[in-house]
């Protein structure tokens, strides 16, 4: 606020300006005013945001006979719920494992996609090797590439390896998808790591491999996290490989398995869709809640660059 | 242990080994740093990029090599009325979903800037429709438009705007089906672009607003003249990215209606799936995945350049 300091009625108390740093010039506005031209439709647009979650809720919870009777009652509110569709997701179907491979691809993609996107933002920012730089453009574009215009191509790959309708399917073709975005991201906080620090490493005698290991890693663990949790939740929510890679039932990730496996016939199961959906977003949403500033500087820093 | 000693002290002093040269090469250190991403890139990535591309011109079916036939996938394409109308739904769908989303998501991003209570607790709520799996918020979509038990349909004859006997057929009507799907992916898009531009709105320095506002310039001219062409730079890559992924949507249409009814809200993703995987067609899926690309390529250029050649022009002459 350097044009309130200027101003001489601030003067006597500069630290007062500070203060109200992040208010700008909102106390110019009155409230009736902000209640109509803010809050009002923030309120609009958070509610058209969210409801689908509270009718996933409200569905999941319901008794069956209620959910196809909606002009009985209020649709909006349960009388008496239950939590039968959970235990009957959780117990008497395959949910438990979708949920456990789900996660076990996951983690692999996301570790192998780290490792490996660490060395490649090292030796692009740090080594500067010969090319560098065009290596660092190729994989902004490899970011670019689609899934949707790869996966027949792969499908065939996949059945020549032998790894059709195995985990390692999807844990080795997710990391094309997470390697790209780990790189750019991680070669963003490798940039504002002094380099200092790394030449008087080079004078104590460290070799390449101890200065990454011993000093870039540990001053870059927040950008690690960030990764982290933004591959997660990629790998969590990517649909088309796992739809086409793996066809057998105990195989299946939990996005996949939703939309297949909860329909006998004509007849949608929807209370147990919606607490499979509920349960399978769940994780995400923990994880999520825990590192919001980590997984917004993730989302931000992808595209700052 | 030894031989290493020996080794070191028969290298004179001074004149280090190939080996010794060797480890401290910038090239030959960058090529072992760079190898496991490059070796999942080229195979899973650059691969599969060029094969693709050469089955889009072979007849491939599961199980079988295809043989090279020409462009013969294409001249089939464009003669079936199928793909034909997939591709115009996805130019359409990407349209009306960019423009809305972009639109909303700016507005949300400033109405987000302003001084709120719990602002941080309203952030990070905005965002969880983009942290939700796209499939399993799509689901919710499938319920709420429900031909028999829509929530939606049930709200407006509470209102009275319906009449109870004749409700309205979201997903059964092809013009209905297309735009709730237009709908979700809105929905399910804005959170990222809101949140992105908030993130550069949040750099405009407040004294540029005090400064403009000292002048005389009113609220619309605050932000025609003040965030628009600061924010410029960062909506050419949020709408970059958001052009493409919408173009190349799948999931989304794929959970909520496999391209039915009658094939209206096939996009030519979902389209290439049917033929290429279900069908087992795979050249003339490839085909149709490949012939995306023209248009990914237009679409990139256009929305990059576009707005980066603004931003020139109002560094150079104002505006």
């Amino acid at each position: 606020m350097t044009a309130t300091t200027s101003d001489p009625k601030a003067m006597p108390a500069p630290s007062v300006a500070k203060d109200d740093h992040s208010e700008g010039m909102s106390y110019l506005e009155s409230l009736p005013r902000k209640t109509v031209t803010v809050y009002i439709p923030l309120i609009i647009i958070m509610v058209v945001l969210l409801f689908p979650f509270y009718w996933m809720f409200i569905t999941a919870i319901k008794p069956d006979q209620d959910l196809l009777d909606l002009h009985g009652g209020n649709p909006l509110w349960v009388g008496e719920p239950t939590f039968r569709h959970f235990y009957k997701l959780l117990f008497e179907s395959n949910y438990p494992t979708w949920l456990w491979n789900t996660m076990f691809v996951a983690v692999c993609a996301t570790f192998l996609s780290i490792v490996a996107s660490v060395l490649a933002a090292y030796a692009i920012t740090r080594i500067r090797f010969k090319g560098a730089q065009t290596v660092g453009g190729l994989i902004f574009l490899a970011y670019l590439v689609p899934p949707s215009i790869l996966f027949i191509p792969l499908s065939t790959i996949i059945h020549v390896y032998g790894l059709f309708d195995t985990p390692f399917a999807l844990i080795l073709t997710y990391p094309t998808i997470l390697i790209p975005f780990c790189t750019w991201l991680l070669m963003g906080y490798f940039k504002t790591i002094p380099y200092e620090l790394e030449e008087c490493a080079l004078i104590d005698g460290a070799s390449r491999w101890q200065i990454m290991v011993k000093i870039i890693i540990p001053l870059a663990i927040p950008g690690l996290i960030s990764a982290f949790i933004f591959a997660f939740t990629l790998c969590w929510n990517e649909f088309i490989y796992a739809l086409t890679f793996i066809s057998s039932n105990p195989n299946k990730t939990v996005p996949t398995a939703i939309v297949s496996e909860f329909v006998d016939g004509d007849v949608f199961r929807w209370g147990s869709l919606m607490a499979g959906a509920l349960v399978g977003s769940l994780p995400l949403v923990i994880l999520y809640a825990f590192f919001v500033e980590h997984y917004v500087s993730a989302m931000t820093g992808a595209v700052k660059e | 242990m030894a031989d290493a000693a020996i080794a070191r002290t028969t290298a004179a002093p001074g004149e280090p080994s190939t080996w010794e040269r060797l480890k401290v090469n910038r090239n030959w250190l960058g090529l072992w740093f760079m190898l496991p991403a490059m070796a999942f890139l080229v195979l899973f990535l650059v691969y599969p990029l060029g094969k693709g591309l050469w089955m889009s011109f072979t007849d491939a079916r599961i199980g079988r090599e295809g043989r090279f036939v020409g462009l013969e996938n294409f001249e089939w394409l464009i003669e079936d009325r199928d793909f034909v109308r997939a591709l115009i739904f996805t130019i359409v769908f990407t349209f009306i979903a960019s423009a809305v989303k972009f639109a909303i998501g700016l507005y949300l991003a400033l109405l987000l800037n302003n001084n709120l209570p719990f602002k941080a607790f309203i952030r990070s709520v905005v965002l969880i429709p983009f942290i939700v799996p796209t499939v399993l918020s799509a689901v919710a979509f499938w319920w709420i438009f429900d031909t028999q038990f829509s929530v939606i349909t049930w709200g407006l004859v509470k209102l009275g705007l319906l009449d109870r006997g004749s409700p309205i057929n979201w997903m059964g009507d092809p013009t209905m089906a297309q735009g709730v799907v237009i709908f979700a992916n809105i929905w399910r898009g804005i959170p990222f672009i809101a949140i992105t531009l908030l993130a550069g709105l949040q750099t405009v320095s407040p004294s540029l607003y005090e400064a403009a506002t000292l002048d005389g310039a009113t609220k619309w001219q605050n932000f025609r003249y003040v965030t628009y062409p600061l924010l410029t730079p960062i909506i050419a890559v949020v709408m970059t990215f958001s052009v493409l992924f919408t173009f190349t949507d799948f999931q989304l249409i794929w959970a909520m209606t496999r391209g039915g009814p009658v094939n209206a809200t096939h996009l030519m993703a979902t389209l290439s799936y049917q033929r290429g995987i279900l069908g087992g067609n795979l050249g003339e899926g490839a085909a149709i995945a490949i012939s995306m690309v023209p248009f990914l390529l237009a679409a990139i250029l256009f929305s990059w350049f576009g707005l980066q050649r603004r931003k020139w022009q109002q560094g150079e002459n104002n505006d």
